[in-house]
């Protein structure tokens, strides 16, 4: 199956069911969690169904266009049903049918795999979800965004989409798998994942490895932090500070896999992201439920 | 009511944990026990049932209703319940009231432990029915289970392992009425996935004895017992196929049967070009990213082939083996790519790169840790060899043994820590000797695993352990209780078994002084303490190794009483201990040794004997055993001079009178038996044998 036909289907399907519909945001990210339709979209009260794709960038994973499994982006599908519907495992299930996925001819199992994002205070307990013996899906129950305990309670679905395709087709390399095809007048041209990602995976490889200025990397993370706390406590604005926190988090991602970051350092800027986006997780909340946040909520549980 | 009924209760979940299965069902099963006892409620136990969607429990034979129970309460003197009038006072009247009896049911009664005759009521509390009693207690023995990551789904504030989908609770053929978080129990539940595509009724559960039957038709088997034994069976079958048999892994076998509702093994093959990988690392790659056994031919060589179990009964178009193959070829893809990025440079390379690991805080890096270790086998090569070509290559094991820690390999895969480095000496044509005594020196792992095959080995497995409990202890890290994170009992325990079985002859005391004497100065604790520390902690070691190896308590007091620093010597005198006590002189002996201890007890006792003192024949024959004994050139002959004492012990006990009136006959006659106690004590202790 082409990739962008996976996504459509994925996006009728769930529109069907409720869900919005959402775009990618336009900043750099590691995971689809990110997205302020899921950061604050999981927090408060308030029913809330979205549906999106998102691009998600690990310069760690970057292997430079020569690793036929592994990217330094990828692209996720990615679901939030708040609150956790009683059938998500059902509906989750029929998702797969509607890939095409016939289930009475595979092994589907529900794996255990805890999630936790220690640079947005978020964790959850869920699954990984393995087709024959390939997983294609991390399942999860959020328990905490942003440093907050979940009420009602989520469920993330997010689908790798290139190890879907992949793992449908039978494709051993992921630079073959095709995106969709161009027709012109001249006839019909399949475009391959390769033919559009292929030299950015090189570009981007060699720039986290290799080409990125440290120096300037470690000047931008002080600046966006010191940016975000002047947006959050002078202004109270927690949409504009968090896309600071975001910078931030890409960021360090970037000097990670330049090796500029020693292990004894890296749980310190870890949490100088996770005090950014934890504090406009609150912020968020109390403009949006009007009601202060209860202290005893924040930090608690296995938050890291 | 009377009689009987069986109790079942199922909760179906969303797929729980593996890790969480055992304890939760175990738990329940306790506190189910236990309060069923609390409730009068007589129970055979509780048998239990789980698959990743299912805890359940049955009870056979739980009574259908409390028995009736019968209270007496004491109140006040009767004198002060009846009026001079023989009405009852005001006090009299309450006391009943209180119990809720007329005044009629009071009887006058002296209970024990009082002086007049006092108001006494006897109450009878009838047995409530047990269907009445579960549904009462059920909600909170499963809300007050213990789960170590408990989650919240929903809108709920329910806590629970994973959510909470049906409840399944019969007692006999009667549904117990509980609801938990929004969930009532009927008498239905679901099967698997796969089934309910064509079936979308839930599975009614006519009887609590067809709950397996009944599942088992819905396509699950409710017993992880039969998984398991179905899963061994398929492998066998499946291996024996390409002439092969499974690499077992006991584990594994547990983890398949509990991740799986339905067992289904499914074998499949992997290119044969990664044959060419070690050995330990197919299996390690296999095991941990795809759960897969591996097949290995007559030859103990891997075929390119794999087990997994799928969770369904069938692999009817092939979907399974070909994605798990898929799977694999990528995953082995990611061994080969390691195996090749970290054999591009020589193993010795990482030696300064140790520098940077940190082995333990106080103790230094993993460089700091191999310069001990070397400097230890050098001490203790240099007293079992003098050969120098020898000596050389364990100092060159020693130095290259903490290498892997820095390869690629060992980071994504641990447990091949020792064996990575040996097999890349192997690869750069280092001696043989080298090679294998790196790739085994941490067995053993465990007391199931062998020590190294090699004597190289066995020197590095000691001299590393050695240094990590010696180096711990010096620094305060000792275990205590169930305590001890870096597993020193463990490494205890190794050090043991290579002395033993080596033959080695180094004493703890020897060795502990060694290996502080290379910790120095990293020491934060005085010497003197943690020597004895570790004397203490190595006698434990051997206490329990030699009862891990089967010997009876008797033998291991005895022999351990009488000395155990020599630990090759305790090993000889337990070896024949334990083939004497079979021998009808034995008792005899041990008796007479007792005897010997209690007559000797309270006296002033002397060495000096003089033989010529002795009068009657009887101690005559004994004090020429005597001089056998002190003369035995070895165990072996000491022990069988000790045997043939039985005989002349006993003739002399029933003879001789030890203790007679002449001071210096009297004299000679304990000195006699002082000796012959010391030669005892050189196998062992028998005051101390049950």
């Amino acid at each position: 199956m082409h990739i962008q036909e996976l996504i459509l289907r994925l996006q009728r399907f769930w529109a069907d069911r409720g869900c919005l519909i959402g775009q990618p945001y336009d900043l750099e990210k590691g995971a689809g969690t990110m997205n302020p339709l899921t950061f604050f979209g999981a927090l408060g009260s308030k029913p809330w169904n979205v549906a999106y794709v998102e691009p998600s960038r690990r310069p760690a994973d970057g292997r430079y266009g020569e690793n036929p499994f592994r990217v330094y982006k990828h692209l996720q599908f990615q679901v939030i049903l708040k609150p956790s519907p009683a059938k998500v495992q059902d509906l989750y299930i029929e998702s797969l049918e509607a890939l095409g996925i016939d289930l009475s001819k595979h092994d589907l199992r529900f794996e255990e795999d805890n999630w936790e994002s220690p640079t947005l205070g978020a964790w959850g307990v869920g699954w990984q979800v393995v087709l024959d013996g390939m997983e294609i899906s991390q399942f999860t129950y959020f328990q905490q965004v942003g440093g907050l305990d979940c009420r009602p309670v989520s469920a993330e679905l997010t689908y790798g989409i290139e190890r879907i395709c992949m793992f449908l087709g039978g494709y051993d390399n992921i630079f073959d798998l095709v995106h969709g095809e161009v027709k012109t007048d001249d006839g019909v041209f399949p475009v391959t994942y390769g033919q559009m990602r292929q030299r950015e995976e090189f570009e981007l490889s060699a720039y986290s490895f290799e080409h990125a200025d440290i120096d300037l990397h470690r000047t931008l993370f002080d600046a966006f932090e010191k940016e975000g706390w002047r947006l959050l406590k002078d202004h109270g604005h927690f949409l504009s500070a968090y896309e600071q926190a975001l910078k931030m988090s890409h960021t360090f991602n970037v000097l990670d896999a330049r090796g500029a970051v020693s292990t004894t350092e890296r749980p310190g800027i870890i949490k100088r992201v996770r005090d950014l986006s934890c504090a406009c997780a609150r912020a968020y909340l109390e403009h949006q439920e009007g009601a202060a946040v209860p202290v005893e909520a924040a930090g608690k549980g296995g938050a890291k | 009511m009377s009689g009987t009924k069986t109790f079942l209760l199922e909760l179906h979940c969303e797929e729980i944990p593996a890790r969480f299965l055992t304890p939760l069902i175990e738990e329940f099963s306790a506190a189910f026990t236990a309060w069923a006892s609390d409730q009068g409620l007589a129970s055979a136990g509780l048998e239990a049932f789980y698959s990743p969607r299912k805890l359940a429990w049955r009870g056979a034979s739980l009574p259908a209703s409390q028995p009736d129970q019968t209270d007496t309460q004491v109140g006040p003197p009767q004198r002060m319940c009846v009026g001079e009038d023989g009405k009852p006072t005001l006090q009299g009247l309450k006391f009943a009231e209180k119990w809720g009896v007329d005044f009629s049911a009071v009887r006058f009664e002296q209970p024990a432990g009082r002086k007049e005759p006092c108001a006494v009521v006897t109450i009878t509390k009838q047995g409530r029915p047990t269907v009445d009693l579960l549904a009462e207690a059920l909600p909170g023995l499963i809300a007050g289970l213990h789960v170590p990551k408990a989650m919240r789904w929903g809108t709920s504030e329910f806590e629970f392992v994973r959510p909470i989908r049906n409840i399944l609770c019969l007692f006999g053929d009667q549904v117990v009425p509980i609801t938990v978080d929004g969930v009532t129990a009927t008498n239905t539940t679901w099967g698997h996935r796969l089934y309910h595509r064509e079936h979308p009724e839930a599975v009614k559960i006519a009887t609590t004895e067809a709950y397996e039957s009944a599942l088992e038709a819905a396509g699950i088997v409710v017993s992880m017992e039969a998984r398991r034994t179905r899963i061994a069976q398929q492998l066998e079958v499946l291996a024996a196929e390409v002439k092969g048999h499974v690499v077992a892994d006991a584990e594994l076998l547990d983890t398949l049967a509990e991740i799986v509702e339905f067992p289904k093994i499914v074998r499949g093959e992997f290119p044969a070009d990664f044959l060419e990988l070690p050995k330990e690392v197919l299996v390690t790659s296999l095991r941990e990213h795809q759960k897969s056994f591996c097949i290995e031919g007559l030859d103990g060589a891997l075929l390119p082939c794999f087990l997994t179990a799928a969770n369904r009964t069938d692999d009817p178009a092939g979907f399974v083996k070909a994605g798990n193959e898929w799977v694999l070829k990528a995953r082995l893809y990611d061994a080969r790519f390691f195996f090749a990025e970290d054999r591009k440079h020589p193993l010795a390379d990482r030696l300064e790169k140790l520098q940077a690991l940190t082995f333990q805080r106080d103790l230094g890096s993993y460089h700091a840790k191999t310069g001990r270790v070397v400097a230890l086998t050098k001490n203790l090569a240099t007293r079992l060899s003098d050969d120098m070509d020898h000596i050389d290559r364990a100092l060159e094991a020693a130095r290259m043994a903490k290498c892997d820690l820095r390869t690629l390999m060992v980071g994504e895969f641990p447990e091949l820590q020792g064996i990575m480095g040996g097999e890349y000496l192997r690869y750069e044509g280092a001696h043989e000797e080298v090679w294998k005594a790196v790739k085994e020196h941490y067995r053993p792992v465990g007391a199931d695993d062998a020590i190294p095959g090699t004597p190289t080995g066995c020197l590095l497995s000691l001299c590393d352990k050695l240094d990590t409990v010696a180096g711990c202890f010096a620094v305060g890290l000792i275990p205590s209780g169930s305590k001890d994170p870096l597993a020193l009992r463990r490494a205890g325990q190794g050090i043991v078994r290579i002395l033993w079985e080596r033959g080695w002859a180094f004493t703890p005391a020897d060795l502990i002084a060694a290996a502080l004497r290379t910790v120095g100065a990293k020491a934060t604790k005085p010497e003197a303490e943690t020597t004895e520390a570790l004397l203490a902690f190595f006698k434990d070691r051997v206490a329990y190794q030699l009862e891990l190896v089967g010997y009876a308590g008797s033998v291991r007091r005895s022999a351990l009483a009488a000395g155990w620093e020599d630990l090759v010597d305790l090993k000889a005198r337990c070896e024949a201990l334990s083939a004497f006590a079979e021998d009808p002189r034995f008792a005899s002996l041990a008796q007479s040794a007792k005897r010997i201890g209690n007559i000797l007890k309270d006296e002033a006792l002397s060495t000096d004997f003089d033989g010529s003192l002795l009068a009657q024949p009887e101690e005559k024959v004994l004090a020429t055993c005597l001089k056998e004994l002190e003369s035995a050139p070895d165990q072996a002959s000491l022990l069988a001079a000790l045997a043939n004492l039985a005989e002349p012990l006993e003739a002399f006990f029933n003879a001789v009178m030890v203790k007679c009136e002449d001071p210096a006959l009297r004299a000679a006659r304990l000195s006699l038996l002082h000796r012959l106690r010391q030669a005892f004590l050189r196998v062992a202790d028998f005051s101390l044998w049950q």
